[in-house]
């Protein structure tokens, strides 16, 4: 486990190892640190533009002696055949989930329009760390969906009242083309949530559905 | 989720006597979950907060520091390590709306090292727009001087 402030010195000290500038997008659990909602992490999730900026990480973190690791028993079989899947490095207790662009299908937009912080940790080079807002986590950590990302859904929702959940949906919906599950997962997690989720947002999941049926269904009879 | 009190408003909230109330703000704040605002002559009004208040120190405090021209957090900016107003004018730049653009002109009063902004500017790849937000800045305002060899 990692707290916020072995977390920060962690990411400085990678910044004094990186040979050039990158910037990634934090999800998961260190986004969640960031962002206030809780005080200590198991994984590092980062999400890179591109495999050069991952590898130029991959480099720094090696050079710290993380070494890279299965993701048998983290993940389950449908996510570890799954080309949008992290490799993973490990050393000690802490371990890093790294992307590139696209978590499980879910390809993350690197536009500034989703920001809701930027941590900058300007070393020899500069590493920066963007974090989205409440709703991509919730969505993202139910795609993840590992042991622990339910609890930190829930921590979530328990200390946001404001949650909006539509958001949540449209995103999920737009990303279904790159993944047919995420609406799934999505479903399957919120369901979960019932209590603290309105049933227009339901609503809105089993109408898309039942729109998809008749397409799929005319196109057969055509 | 945030709130907004003053002493009196959170000892009537919370059914507990003064003295207990600040003790309670008190601990909070040094855990993170309020901020003060006011003192003095001006009563102080608590900000508490549900999860850990972020401290920026980014572009933006900069900027509502040496800009008359004050803008709104589009995001948190927090920094580790070193900051300086010719960084700032380069993420300005990058934001690129005319309201930032506008207070980022500002910061050009406080450039110490010109080598430093056009080092940035050139990795960044928008040395024409350093040099264009300038020569508007010099129109406008009373800036320092660029040196000449960067205004070729």
């Amino acid at each position: 486990m990692i707290d916020v402030k072995e977390q920060e010195e962690l990411f400085q000290l990678i910044s004094d190892v990186l040979e050039e500038d990158i910037s990634c997008i934090a999800i998961g659990g260190t986004a969640m640190m960031f962002s206030g909602y809780k005080a200590t992490t198991k994984d590092i999730d980062l999400v890179f533009k591109n495999a050069q900026d991952r590898d130029i990480f991959v480099k720094a973190i090696y050079d710290l002696g993380y070494r890279q690791k299965t993701l048998k028993g983290i993940y389950d079989e449908k996510r570890i055949e799954h080309p949008g899947k992290p490799t993973m490095f490990t050393r000690g207790d802490e371990r890093f989930d790294l992307f590139v662009v696209d978590i499980f299908g879910f390809q993350l937009d690197f536009s500034d329009k989703n920001i809701v912080q930027k941590q900058v940790f300007s070393g020899k080079k500069k590493l920066t760390l963007v974090v989205l807002p409440k709703e991509y986590l919730i969505l993202l950590k139910s795609v993840t969906s590992r042991p622990k990302d339910f609890e930190d859904i829930v921590t979530i929702i328990n200390l946001e009242k404001e949650v909006d959940w539509d958001v949540i949906i449209d995103a999920a919906f737009r990303q279904e083309k790159n993944n047919s599950w995420i609406v799934l997962d999505l479903e399957e997690t919120m369901l979960k949530l019932k209590k603290f989720i309105p049933q227009k947002i339901f609503d809105r999941i089993y109408r898309k559905d039942k729109t998809k049926d008749k397409a799929e269904k005319r196109k057969k009879q055509s | 989720m945030r709130q907004k009190y003053t002493i009196d408003t959170y000892t009537q909230r919370y059914h507990i006597t003064r003295a207990s109330a600040l003790n309670k703000l008190s601990r909070l704040k040094k855990k993170g979950f309020v901020t003060v605002s006011g003192g003095g002559y001006q009563k102080r009004i608590y900000t508490v907060s549900n999860t850990k208040i972020v401290k920026t120190n980014g572009f933006y405090d900069l900027v509502n520091r040496y800009s008359p021209e004050k803008l709104v957090p589009k995001f948190d900016h927090v920094i580790h390590g070193r900051y300086s107003v010719e960084e700032a004018i380069i993420d300005g730049i990058k934001i690129g709306d005319i309201r930032t653009l506008e207070a980022t002109k500002h910061l050009f009063r406080n450039v110490k090292n010109w080598k430093r902004l056009f080092d940035l500017a050139k990795k960044n790849k928008m040395v024409e727009k350093v040099r264009g937000l300038y020569q508007e800045a010099y129109r406008e305002m009373k800036t320092r001087k660029m040196p000449k060899r960067y205004l070729q």
